[in-house]
């Protein structure tokens, strides 16, 4: 097979691009999916970064331990700025979680095919993410020990937890959340469990994957129990997407903070998670498809959608950003005009404008297709997303600092714990990620088979090479 | 070997060391003192037992021991209980303190045997009911783990015992040559027993020599009324009577004892009742900014040295022939903040002012200011018929001032005339002038015998170290600044076996009786006479004042030519400064006075009234100069004086003289306490007999280094030109509402309009406090509010408030429930607002607002703050999580919340332990050594927070519930039930601890739904505002806007803002 570069960036409007490259059949996808597990060394470069991952993870255990014994006074957090780092991190790593709702989701009721290939670690990035998300927030409690208090659990006081605040929705939102993308998730990879069952060479890989494969045989009948029941989690998702992190920006929006108590919060919060979603997506496909030799399958044209995505997201921020402002000075509020004024211009300003640059400067970049297309280009375009998104959490949640009496301001400096913390949980997060690349189906190796021109019986004679290179043909 | 079957009947022996094998002697020694010197040795069985004994059976200090997470509570029962004494009732008993021989009347507090709480005896001339922040200091001092447990000889422990042993054989030498080589040297004080038994001591050593000596010293006033009326005089002002107030330099408002009755007075005078309101108008001038001139309605910026100057020029207006010394006097030029015209038309409406209101007018100099000044003084209160009406007089015992006392002791020391020297209390070693070399100089002495509550600086230095009864352990007496005595009975055994001085007086004099109480006594009995008996004594201990003891002089005369002779000389002495010329001003710090407090971690912590600096002083320097030198607050600076160079932080103090610096005293102890080890740099390492007071010809220069600086309200303050300082500036006047004297007649409802509220018409019903039996509620007057930080002191014993340290004040994390917030207001030129044109300082006291619509509540995910049934906006700590959400929409900031267990955690000048953020005893269990002690001191009545949890003031819930107890019991004991009516309690009953320590009588505590209530009146007033009302919270907490008095000048910009700017 030649290993003849194939460009389906190319857009032919007489058909359909293809979304598996290089005369890939079924047994070959099986194949080259499956290596990934199956090899019984992985890459030197998984276990190096593996070992840094699992460190850094360590590390962020550890840093608990110490929280948990002495206090949340290690970190930076004081009068007036109550939040800081932890709940910074919380919605960074909960807006992360939102494109691989979004992929598996919203794309797949709108039957778009090229999410195939990136669903299913894009799900496992969102189960990650809100992962590391779920423990910002508890750990970050004053005693956790009675942090179960804020569950609606029934208890001889007959104290219920207070249905007005937002954090309480937050605890709801983000639970729920968390329950149904597991199961979307682990629904989704069944049938290709199954396959990682069947294709067992040790007693141990049977075992284990056949306990997980919930005894599939992909009968008709289980087929159709699968479809069925991967649509009604897909619809159940989909409010879930606009819904957690709503509920999470309401965290801002209902105090009465100037330059948090803003109704743009809610669509704000969506497209800047869906934003920073995508740009982790694209972070970490691209080491990935080259780790595992998977770039047949993630393709150039999954990543220039991803970007493409980016830049509409990328541009609502921007636009949110803009409104913001105008709505602090056409409001004629003093304390809001001056929490932006001072956002701009103030102690922590070199945030803001970083945060400026990431979100809404850098992404401009996508306009041009050669810049989508080029793999060094989209990473720095990430990257600062990435960095952007994580400002733009910090430059609210700081604006705290200087709220309605002056004589209560303050400067909020994080400690080295704060900033530890922070990266322990990037590498709990490329921890979880790397494990389940090495020992789970990458992608969703049913769901791509079906999007091949294999799986199309009617066109067998006249498609049986890819369309791609009917291209050169024609 | 019958050894090892012995060993065997026990079971197998080990041996700790071949040593111990060999039972070498050494090992065993060791083994019996494993913790040598050190505190550890402090709490053994021994002393614990002791230490029992001396609290005996009514001892219960469990319930405040509290743990992690469950209290454990070890309980002691009385085998016998004493009469009249119900356990857990809070009792109060009346004493006194005295600080710079001054004494102030207390009302102390005690449950269970340990005083918890100091509060000020409304019988008391100086204390009428208020008390500042230094007495409430006592008890922290009272239980302070550093005070020294044990006496001692030379480097061994020896007991008052062995020094009773120690005296009998040395007596005899001591008392040779009538006591020639015997030499006293004391704090200053005007106890009646200890100059009674100074007096006994005089007798029995005719020779020997008193000294007295204070680093903050009266020496300036007390030469000054020598000079304009030829003997001593302690005056007194009645500012309650006066209309036009003039501060030479003066800080009346801020001086530990004195300032409670000027602070009412002030207050007093600028109240606005009736239909034609009226009040006094206070100017000042001075170098540094002042409390009083933050409060002042005019107020000049003048170089210290030429405050001399000003005073001339008044007193040129003022005297009706004013001496040729005064005019050679005036001619000189000024160096202040105005032009040369403008100061003169200030001084005009000065003379004329207090021409118009003869009699009611008073004229201070401050304590730094050369006796001259305040001789000028006197003879301008004289002219303006102020002595005997605003300015009273009493006598004080006569001495040359306290460095001439000093100078002459070390003199005498270093002539080796000195053979036994006692010092009671003080510290010189720490604070006499450097240029005494005292330390060094006291080495000549051969028996140095030191009384003091400390084995501080000077005790290390001294051959007898002797344990000094604190204040509340021991009996004594004082004397009022207007002359009325206060017994003191203590109020518990002394702690560490320490005795008074008057008994060390009596023990050295050889004198019986020699206790304390007997000694006290028979001082009562001589002054009483006649009228004495066992129920007069009684009496006076009961209520804290023996009547009639208040000596007066009316209307001393004062000696005009005398004066011109002072004058005269000064004249000659001291030539025009020379114009570069930089001072420094040496002054007493407002919360650790001369360095007495440094170990108290709640004057430590309490942030300066102005500077808002914690745990550290600095050199406060004025814009303009620090501009000129490159500094901004926190750059260390070096100082040279002399010859003689110090370093220290720079902060920026607004509308203080470019040529003035200043430094506060009490800082930089040598001492290793606990809590002052580390606390600033010693100023006083400047200061020579020669500028005691003042420094002049200071060179500053920048080092390039910076230390920071804890301070509470950040520097946007000043940084006016940027976006935070501007944004401060302009939102000042809805905040802090205030308006002058002409503007508030006009517009009496001015308050109101400083913002535009939109009309509320919520959605929700907002009744549900309807129905509820009080509504409990507070109104602040910001026209009394002087901003003393008395209530905030008061605020921090009452509620068992914990010490956090300067790494957690540096962080933003201090604990007080009751904070004041202090803003600078500037003029406004074409670049926006001026940080070198101060306009006015805004002090705001701020508890909990208590709003009717919380916005704390709404966003709590458990609920843990929540109304009570009267309404109260309250903190469930069992409770909290600590989300911490509550704080960040509470638009006043006032939560707190406890990032660590700071009740047990020390507090740390810097993050300690490198990387973890606390020590070892953390993680430890807490019920050891000093703690142990510090738990005596927590008010029983009032949690004890753990760590995670938020915190906040409860407008004192716990009086409150003491209350409606008391008066539910009282109801049913009268007949009262649930049909007829339910029991009130009566307006005043209830008074949270700000308000009682409040001098001003600011703070109003009370029941809105009494509608005769002071505060449902004063909530009715047209001064009174809600601060954010904007917000919609209702607060339960108003204010009264602030009414300045200043002159009105026609068409000129007066100082005030709206809110609309």
């Amino acid at each position: 097979m030649e290993a003849t570069p194939i460009d389906n960036t190319f857009e032919d409007p007489g058909q359909r691009a293809p979304l598996v490259l290089n005369h890939n059949d079924f047994t070959s996808v099986t194949t080259d999916i499956c290596r990934a597990s199956e090899s019984p060394r992985p890459p030197r470069a998984w276990y190096i970064a593996f070992a840094i991952s699992a460190a850094l993870a360590s590390l962020f255990f550890l840093l608990i331990f110490y929280l948990f014994i002495t206090g949340v006074g290690i970190w930076g957090n004081h009068s007036p700025t109550m939040w800081g780092f932890p709940i910074v991190n919380f919605v960074f790593w909960i807006g992360i979680g939102h494109a691989g709702t979004l992929i598996s989701a919203i794309l797949f009721l709108f039957r778009q095919k090229w999410r195939t290939a990136i669903n299913r670690f894009a799900e496992a990035m969102t189960i990650f993410a809100v992962v590391c998300a779920g423990t910002f927030p508890v750990i970050h409690v004053g005693r956790v020990w009675v942090v179960y208090w804020l569950f609606p659990i029934p208890n001889q006081m007959e104290l219920w937890p207070q249905f007005r605040s937002p954090l309480l929705w937050d605890v709801f939102a983000v639970s729920t959340y968390f329950t149904v993308s597991l199961l979307f998730w682990y629904v989704g990879m069944i049938p290709d469990l199954a396959t990682f069952r069947d294709r067992a060479a040790t007693k141990t890989r049977a075992i284990i994957y056949g306990l997980l494969a919930l005894g599939w045989t992909g009968s008709n009948r289980h087929w159709h129990r699968y479809e069925r029941a991967y649509l009604l989690l897909a619809a159940l998702a989909t409010p879930l997407v606009l819904s957690v992190h709503s509920v999470v920006s309401f965290d801002f929006a209902v105090a009465q903070l100037p330059g948090w108590h803003s109704t743009i919060f809610p669509p704000y919060f969506v497209a800047g998670a869906i934003f920073g979603g995508f740009a982790m997506v694209v972070t970490l496909a691209v080491p990935s498809r080259q780790l595992w030799g998977l770039k047949d399958f993630i393709t150039m044209r999954h990543l220039e959608n991803m970007n493409k995505i980016i830049l509409l997201t990328g541009s609502i921020v921007g636009y949110a950003y803009v409104s913001e402002f105008f709505i602090a000075w056409y409001s004629g509020a003093t304390y809001e005009g001056f929490a932006f004024i001072n956002r701009a211009f103030g102690q922590h300003a070199w945030a803001y404008w970083l945060m400026l640059f990431c979100n809404v400067v850098a992404p401009q970049l996508f306009w041009f297709k050669r810049f989508r297309r080029s793999i060094p280009v989209m990473y720095f375009v990430v990257m600062c997303v990435n960095v952007g998104m994580w400002f733009e959490r910090f430059v609210i949640v700081i604006s705290l600092e200087q709220d309605f009496l002056p004589s209560s301001w303050g400067y909020f400096a994080p400690t080295w714990v704060d900033l530890m913390m922070l990266v322990g949980s990037m590498g709990l997060f490329l921890m979880l990620f790397l494990l389940f690349i090495r020992y789970l189906p990458v992608i969703a190796m049913a769901e791509l088979k079906a999007v091949m021109p294999q799986a199309d019986p009617h066109t067998s004679g006249e498609h049986d090479t890819p369309a791609g290179q009917n291209r050169e043909v024609v | 070997m019958p050894s090892v079957s012995k060993r065997r009947a026990s079971g197998q022996a080990y041996w700790r060391s071949l040593d111990e094998l060999s039972r070498k002697t050494h090992f065993g020694d060791a083994l019996g003192d494993e913790f040598l010197g050190g505190v550890m040795e402090s709490m053994n069985a021994l002393e614990r037992r002791h230490f029992l004994k001396i609290m005996g059976a009514s001892l219960a200090f469990a319930g405040l021991a509290g743990c992690r997470r469950w209290p454990e509570e070890k309980i002691v029962p009385y085998s016998r209980r004493p009469a009249g004494r119900t356990p857990g009732t809070p009792v109060q008993y009346a004493t006194g303190m005295e600080l710079g021989g001054l004494g102030l009347g207390l009302l102390v507090t005690s449950v269970d045997g340990r005083p918890i709480k100091v509060e000020g005896n409304p019988e008391h001339p100086s204390s009428l009911g208020a008390s500042g922040p230094f007495a409430q200091a006592a008890i922290l001092d009272l239980y302070d783990p550093d005070r020294a447990r044990q006496g001692r000889h030379g480097r061994t422990e020896a007991s008052w015992d062995d020094f009773d042993t120690w005296l009998g054989a040395n007596l005899e030498t001591i008392s040779a040559d009538g006591g020639a080589g015997l030499r006293v040297l004391c704090e200053a004080t005007s106890s009646p027993s200890m100059l009674a038994m100074r007096e006994r001591l005089q007798r029995t050593f005719p020779s020997m020599v008193w000294h007295e000596y204070e680093s903050v010293s009266d020496d300036n006033e007390r030469i000054g009324t020598r000079m304009a009326f030829g003997r001593p005089l302690l005056a007194n002002m009645d500012l309650s009577q006066s209309r036009v107030i003039v501060s030479l330099g003066a800080d009346f408002l801020d001086r530990p004892i004195t300032s409670l009755g000027c602070i009412r007075g002030f207050a007093d005078s600028r109240r606005l009742d009736g239909a034609h309101p009226e009040m006094s108008r206070l100017y000042a001038f001075e170098g540094m900014l002042s409390l009083t001139g933050a409060n002042a309605d005019h107020r000049v910026t003048v170089r210290p040295s030429d405050i001399t100057t000003l005073a001339a020029r008044l007193a040129m207006g003022v005297l009706p022939e004013p001496p040729v010394s005064v005019r050679t006097l005036a001619a000189r030029s000024i160096d202040s903040s105005l032009s040369e015209e403008d100061l003169g038309r200030i001084l005009a409406m000065v003379i004329s002012d207090l021409q118009t209101h003869r009699g009611r007018g008073v004229i201070a100099a401050g304590l730094t200011q050369p006796p001259e000044v305040h001789l000028l003084a006197h003879l301008m209160n004289a002219a303006i018929g102020a002595v005997g009406n605003t300015v009273t007089y009493v006598p004080v015992p006569d001495h040359k001032g306290h460095v001439h006392s000093l100078t002459s002791l070390v003199g005498a020391m270093g002539e080796g005339n000195v053979e036994t020297l006692v010092i009671i209390g003080g510290n010189p070693v720490y604070d006499a002038p450097t240029d005494l070399h005292f330390a060094d100089t006291l080495r000549n002495v051969g028996r140095t015998i030191r009384l003091s509550e400390y084995d501080d600086e000077t005790a290390a230095q001294c051959s007898w170290f002797l344990p000094r009864a604190h204040l509340l352990e021991a009996w004594g007496d004082v004397r009022a600044n207007d002359g009325t005595i206060t017994v003191c009975q203590p109020l518990i055994q002394p702690l560490f076996d320490g005795r008074s001085a008057i008994e060390l007086l009596a023990a050295l004099s050889k004198d019986e009786p020699r206790s304390g109480e007997q000694i006290v006594q028979r001082t009562f009995a001589d002054t009483t006479e006649e009228r004495f008996s066992e129920a007069s004594w009684h009496q006076a201990l009961h209520d804290g004042v023996v009547p009639q003891s208040a000596s007066t002089v009316k209307r001393p005369s004062v000696d005009l030519a005398d004066a011109e002779r002072h004058l005269g000389r000064f004249v000659d002495a001291r030539g025009s400064a020379a114009a570069s010329d930089t001072e420094l001003l040496f002054v007493a710090d407002s919360k650790l006075y001369d360095g007495r407090f440094a170990n108290n971690g709640w004057q430590q912590e309490l942030p300066d009234p102005l500077t808002k600096l914690t745990w550290d002083n600095a050199l406060l320097l004025g814009i303009g100069r620090a501009k000129e030198l490159g500094v901004d607050t926190g750059d260390v600076v070096s100082v040279q004086v002399d010859g003689r160079s110090l370093e220290l932080p720079v902060l920026l103090m607004p509308g203080q003289h470019d040529k003035c610096a200043v430094v506060a005293l009490g800082y930089g102890r040598r001492f290793k306490g606990r809590v002052c080890a580390g606390a600033g740099t010693d100023g006083g390492a400047l200061r020579t007999t020669g500028s005691f007071f003042t420094a002049r010809g200071v060179q500053i220069t920048r080092t390039g280094k910076s230390y920071p600086l804890a301070v509470t309200q950040d520097h946007h303050a000043i940084d006016v030109r940027g976006v935070a300082g501007k944004g401060q500036q302009d939102r000042l006047g809805a905040i802090f509402r205030e308006a002058s004297l002409d503007e508030f007649r006009e517009h009496p409802d001015f308050a109101a309009h400083r913002t535009h509220v939109l009309h509320q018409l919520s959605p929700y019903s907002e009744d549900n406090l309807k129905g509820a039996e009080h509504r409990w509620a507070m109104s602040i007057d910001l026209g009394a509010c002087v901003g003393c930080n008395g209530c905030v002191a008061a605020c921090h014993a009452e509620n068992n408030i914990p010490i956090v340290g300067k790494d957690q004040v540096l962080r933003g994390r201090e604990m007080h429930w009751i904070r004041v917030d202090r803003y600078f207001s500037f003029a406004r030129d074409d670049n926006g607002y001026d940080p070198t044109q101060l306009q006015s300082v805004a002090l705001q006291p701020m508890p909990c607002q208590m709003c009717e619509n919380a916005p704390c509540e709404t966003v709590c995910p458990v609920g843990a703050t929540m109304h009570d049934a009267d309404g109260l906006n309250v903190m469930v700590y069992n409770r909290c999580v600590g989300t911490r959400y509550c704080s960040n929409n509470c638009p006043y900031k006032v939560r707190r919340f406890n990032f660590y267990d700071y009740w047990k955690r020390k507090p740390h000048r810097e993050q300690p332990g490198k990387l973890l953020q606390v020590e070892r005893e953390y993680y430890e269990r807490p019920q050891a050594g000093a703690d142990e002690l510090r738990q005596m001191q927590f008010n029983p009545e009032v949690s004890v927070r753990m760590r995670g949890v938020m915190e906040k003031c409860t407008f004192c819930t716990q009086r409150i519930e003491a209350a409606k107890i008391k008066t539910k019991n009282q109801w049913v004991q009268d007949g009262g039930n649930e049909q007829g009516t339910p029991p009130t309690i009566a307006d005043g009953t209830i008074r949270t601890a700000c308000e009682e320590a409040c001098p001003a009588r600011a703070i109003t505590f009370g029941d809105l739904n009494d509608p005769n209530s002071r505060v449902a009146q004063l909530h009715e007033d047209q001064r009174s505002y809600s601060v954010l009302e904007e917000l919609n919270p209702k607060t339960r907490v108003k204010y009264l806007a602030k009414v300045r008095n200043p002159i009105e000048s026609g068409g000129h910009d007066h100082p005030i803002r709206h809110g609309d700017t």
